[in-house]
């Protein structure tokens, strides 16, 4: 991004942006939307590359064989070739990092452990962390579009996680924030695509899920709050529909990124999370 | 004897007398519907026009200007009125064979409609394919669908997973792919406590791994089945979808056009193609690809919307390309590119089912344009072929449109030589154009042809928008005609010279301030026309009067007469004398032209003289041997001499150097004549007579000065005005004379003089002369011979066309 490195918001806590690297090439786009969102918040960076503990082990057995995930052809697998392999995808990530950080002066550094991924991030992440990480890895079993990994860290993380994918094309999209009426964080989640907004040049809109009879709160509500903050936003008031009518509404809205809070009903529909992730929208969601 | 008398002066001229005309002015003239006199052209005009069997196209032979192309026009419109009117024709994309453009047939004045309707129905597609693949329904179908297929990929491999899991064995996933290892609450047991397990326990994790192995790899070479199945069926949805939003607008075209079975057929590939490409119609932003949309369009191609009856085409410009059609292309970045939309048709595509009017010589002109039209005539269709791929000079991909049945009947217009010089060369020709309309370059001129003449005089002068005409003027305009024509018992066809003589005539009426155009605007116009032509004839007379060129017109010469001869320079002609001199001696027998010595002479004028030297020999010593050395020449001739005109002049002065009696200079000569003695008719006598009087009347006075001219033709004299003057007043005489005795007669005034039983002529006449003289030149050669005294003996051999003075 060429926007002007913005002062931070001294009235926030500023926390890092850790990026978690795998070597895919989903996670050198990632490395790339972190690198910005940290520039323009003036964060430091952390990258963090897991070697993965079971992976290793597995590597350990004599019999044992990779099967490729595109042709289905089997192959030995053995401990040195495994090491070899994460070792140079560690130096790559390595590389990656540092240049993507060099270029625009962000501080950063390289979190190489072993163990398993989730716990090792966890144990890293802090609640004013912003967590950027690509929507799937290499680990993705074909036909997922969300990794494991990515779905535990969305509902365990302790701050904002992104889930990076390449955006479609769409020179005039807008930031969208999805709500629900009746949550309680709906001001962070605000507050993130307000930022979003601002640094992308992209129109912010809110849609917000409602049941019958309560709009006019929930719009006076989220008005005056936009009004403080100094925040231009389109509000746009969905019924309780199902997860494809939520969909259909961000299309209609031409989203090119999206913000959820965790706390939206939305994720606790069947299937839902699965059909946001149906979208092609980088996505941020937040606690 | 009887000796010719001069002739009248209604002799040299046909009038036209203003009361054979029965009306004041030419306004009151109805317009001639059928052109005068041209019965032989209509006629043929008419068959061929009415002839259906193949070959029989036209060829109207006539000299330029005589008004070819407006006279078949004419004739071709109204005849082809009540014809029926051609269909139309279109190029439509071939969707088989993209490099073919299909031809339809459509009733006549159909075409455009069937191209709006095509429009229409790309404008319709252009918004409604997009909004089915944007509809509700179409989303939410789709949707199903991928998440089924998602769903089934996915299921595959969570199978396996679960499997695995209760098995204890984790499904762990590599930079890769996956693989499978023991595991205990979660992880991954470490490979050295693996290998504490018993055998059985080994086996049956090792087997069971392979197992699993071997059903993830059959799920994994699933998963390009899978996604060739959910295109498969994305595409069956989508052809489905487009076949639910075409239906309509289809159905309404299919049931508009059932009466083309066609187009029906074409409505039908088009909707097919439609529904193959439908996933080009969803909305990408840009809408449809415009490429696939040119497809549906229509190329009209003949479009008969606006014609009536069979359509009479008349092309200009006869190249091959005007002719068959072109393909045109357009440049985009320097590249060109084409589609059958830029298919355009021909001056044969247009006239199908009529006729079409070309210049011969301009399609002969133009490469293959002939060799075009011929092939079109021969296969009965028009195939579109450009000029370089015909001469193979390229090879690029192009289009070859279906080719269009072609029924048209051709009119070549052209002059008489390329007629006979076409059927001569071409073997095609005839077989093609097997109609021939000759035109007539003169009409008869009696008391029944001046009305219609006068009305075709004054049909031209309202198609020229010349003013009206009084009677006087048509009567003198017929007189010209005659004269142009060179006979009073003709008048010219010929539209142009009329035409511009009638708008001539109207600018000097109107230069006169005159609403009428009266006899002396066109005797005007006549005297303009032949002062502009002038320069060259006022040179020569300005010669002849400086003695430059030497003439007399008064006086006696032996060995001396006047010729007569005729010069064309561009449309004009006039007549000027020239003297021709004779010697004689004795000799061999021998006639020297001199003209053809020096090849300043054309055959046909050698002919004359061999003729003339063969008529003295038979006339003068039939039973001896003619002992002449003879030589004739046109003096101060440079030009070259050609034509049998001055034969009667040549013996006249032939036998004036044999005999040395004189011949009078005041008569100038012209005639041709056989070995009889006959004289014979010949061109240009008004030229002629007129340029010999013009001679006269600037060297002089003009008295008794005269021409002597072949009497058959008389009927074709026409003399100006100053010369009828000259001849009503007895100055100038014209006689006709009909035998080479009568010239003699007139030029010598001796008695020519009949040979008796024995051959002799009668004493002092001028043939008894002219044997005696031969006798001695006979005499001298004879002693000549015996004193053997052979050197230089007149012995003419021609060759050196040698004055052998001793």
């Amino acid at each position: 991004m060429t926007s002007e490195p913005k002062i931070p918001d001294p009235t926030r806590p500023a926390g890092r942006v850790l990026v978690l690297l795998d070597g895919s090439r989903l996670s050198l786009d990632a490395l790339e939307a972190a690198a910005d969102l940290a520039h323009s918040r003036g964060a430091e960076v952390l990258g963090i590359f897991v070697e993965e503990v079971n992976l290793l082990r597995s590597a350990g057995y004599g019999f044992a064989r990779e099967v490729g995930a595109s042709s289905g052809q089997a192959r030995p697998l053995d401990s040195a070739h495994i090491e070899a392999r994460m070792h140079a995808l560690a130096e790559q990530a390595r590389r990656s990092l540092a240049q993507a950080m060099s270029r625009r002066g962000i501080p950063q550094t390289l979190k190489l452990c072993r163990g398993q991924v989730v716990q090792e991030v966890l144990g890293l992440a802090s609640p004013e962390d912003l967590l950027v990480l690509g929507r799937v890895g290499w680990s993705a079993a074909p036909g997922s579009r969300i990794g494991s990994t990515a779905r535990s860290l969305v509902r365990q993380a302790p701050g904002d996680v992104l889930l990076w994918t390449r955006p479609r094309q769409r020179p005039q999209g807008r930031v969208v924030v999805l709500l629900n009426h009746d949550q309680g964080a709906n001001h962070r989640a605000v507050r993130v695509g307000a930022d979003l907004a601002l640094q992308y040049h992209q129109p912010l809109s809110v849609l917000v899920r409602t049941t019958n009879g309560d709009h006019q709160r929930v719009t006076e509500d989220l008005l005056s709050y936009l009004q403080q903050q100094g925040i231009a936003a389109r509000i746009r008031l969905l019924p309780m529909a199902s997860a494809s009518a939520v969909t259909r509404a961000l299309q209609e809205e031409g989203a090119s990124q999206l913000v959820i809070s965790r706390t939206c009903s939305l994720f606790s529909e069947p299937g839902a999370d699965n059909l946001l992730m149906e979208l092609s929208l980088p996505l941020t969601v937040t606690p | 004897m009887t000796l010719p008398t001069a002739l009248t002066e209604d002799q040299v001229y046909h009038y036209c007398p203003p009361e054979k005309l029965s009306f004041d002015t030419t306004e009151t003239l109805e317009d001639l519907d059928q052109p005068f006199g041209q019965e032989r052209v209509l006629r043929a005009l008419e068959f061929g026009a009415g002839m259906a069997a193949r070959g029989f196209n036209l060829f109207v032979l006539g000299p330029s200007g005589a008004g070819k192309n407006e006279l078949v026009e004419r004739f071709l419109a109204k005849h082809s009125a009540t014809q029926p009117v051609p269909p139309d024709w279109c190029h439509v994309y071939n969707f088989e064979s993209s490099d073919k453009p299909s031809a339809l047939e459509l009733p006549a004045g159909q075409g455009r409609e069937f191209r709006k309707d095509m429009q229409e129905l790309t404008n319709e597609l252009k918004t409604a394919v997009p909004a089915t693949f944007e509809s509700e329904e179409y989303q939410a179908r789709l949707q199903e669908l991928q998440e089924e297929v998602a769903r089934r990929q996915h299921q595959g491999l969570f199978e396996i997973q679960q499997e695995a899991n209760r098995s204890n064995i984790a499904m762990i996933t590599t930079p890769a792919g996956f693989t499978f290892a023991p595991m205990r609450d979660g992880e991954v047991i470490e490979p050295d406590e693996y290998k504490k397990f018993s055998d059985d326990e080994k086996e049956l994790i090792e087997s069971k791994v392979e197992e699993l192995q071997k059903k993830l790899q059959q799920a994994i070479q699933q998963i390009p089945r899978l996604r060739k199945e959910v295109r498969e069926r994305i595409h069956a949805l989508n052809e489905e979808m487009v076949q639910l939003t075409l239906g309509g607008p289809f159905g309404e075209l299919r049931e508009k056009w059932t009466h083309v079975p066609a187009v029906v057929e074409h409505l039908d590939r088009v909707r097919n193609d439609i529904v193959e490409h439908a996933e080009a119609f969803q909305d990408d932003g840009n809408g449809p690809p415009s490429g696939l949309l040119n497809r549906y369009r229509v190329n009209l191609m003949v479009d008969n919307a606006c014609t009536e009856g069979a359509p009479v085409i008349y092309e200009d410009l006869p190249n091959h390309q005007h002719l068959a059609g072109q393909i045109e292309h357009r440049a985009h970045q320097g590249n060109l590119y084409t589609d059958f939309t830029l298919i355009k048709g021909g001056a044969l595509h247009r006239a199908n089912g009529g006729y079409l009017i070309v210049d011969a010589r301009r399609i002969l002109t133009h490469p293959m344009a002939w060799e075009s039209l011929k092939r079109v005539l021969f296969s009965g269709e028009i195939r579109i072929e450009s000029l370089e791929r015909l001469y193979g000079l390229v090879s690029t991909v192009s289009l070859q449109p279906e080719p269009i049945p072609v029924s048209v009947k051709v009119v070549l217009l052209g002059d008489r030589m390329l007629y006979y010089l076409l059927s001569h060369y071409d073997p095609d020709f005839l077989d093609l154009f097997k109609v021939e309309a000759d035109f007539e370059d003169d009409l008869d001129r009696d008391d029944s042809s001046y009305e219609l003449y006068a009305r075709m005089i004054a049909t031209m002068a309202r198609s020229v928008q010349a003013r009206n005409l009084d009677r006087g003027a048509v009567a003198r305009l017929i007189e010209h005609a005659s004269r142009l024509a060179s006979d009073q018992k003709k008048l010219t066809a010929h539209d142009r010279v009329l035409k511009d003589l009638l708008n001539e005539a109207d600018h000097w009426a109107s230069r006169n301030e005159s609403d009428l155009i009266t006899a002396s605007h066109i005797q005007q116009a006549i005297d303009e026309r032949d002062y502009r032509a002038s320069r060259v004839r006022e040179r020569s007379l300005e010669q002849i009067r400086r003695g430059v060129v030497m003439i007399d017109t008064s006086g006696e010469v032996t060995g001396q007469v006047n010729g007569l001869s005729v010069l064309r320079l561009g449309a004009m002609m006039f007549g000027q004398p020239t003297r021709i001199t004779a010697t004689a001696r004795p000799g061999k027998g021998q006639v020297v032209d001199i003209e053809r010595e020096v090849k300043l002479g054309g055959p046909i004028h050698s002919k004359a003289v061999m003729i003339l030297s063969r008529f003295l020999a038979n006339h003068y010593a039939p039973m001896s041997e003619l002992s002449l050395s003879a030589s004739l020449a046109f003096e101060q001739s440079y030009g070259g001499v050609e034509g049998d005109s001055a034969s009667v002049a040549e013996t006249c002065v032939l036998l004036s150097a044999i005999s040395g009696v004189p011949l009078r200079q005041s008569l100038a000569v012209t005639g041709s004549m056989n070995q009889h003695g006959e004289v014979q008719a010949v061109g240009g006598v008004n030229e002629k007579i007129e340029g010999f009087f013009n001679v006269c009347q600037q060297s002089g006075k003009v008295d008794g000065q005269g021409v002597l001219l072949p009497a058959s033709n008389v009927e074709h004299l026409m003399l100006n005005a100053e010369v009828r003057q000259a001849v009503s007043e007895g100055r100038f005489a014209i006689y006709p004379v009909t035998h080479i005795n009568q010239a003699i007669t007139l030029m010598t005034g001796m008695e020519p003089g009949e040979p008796d039983a024995d051959g002799n002529f009668p004493d002092g006449s001028f043939n008894r002369r002219v044997a005696d003289r031969l006798a001695e030149f006979a005499e001298v050669g004879r002693k000549k011979d015996v004193n053997g005294d052979n050197g230089g003996n007149g012995n003419d051999s021609g060759s050196g066309g040698g004055d052998d003075d001793q």
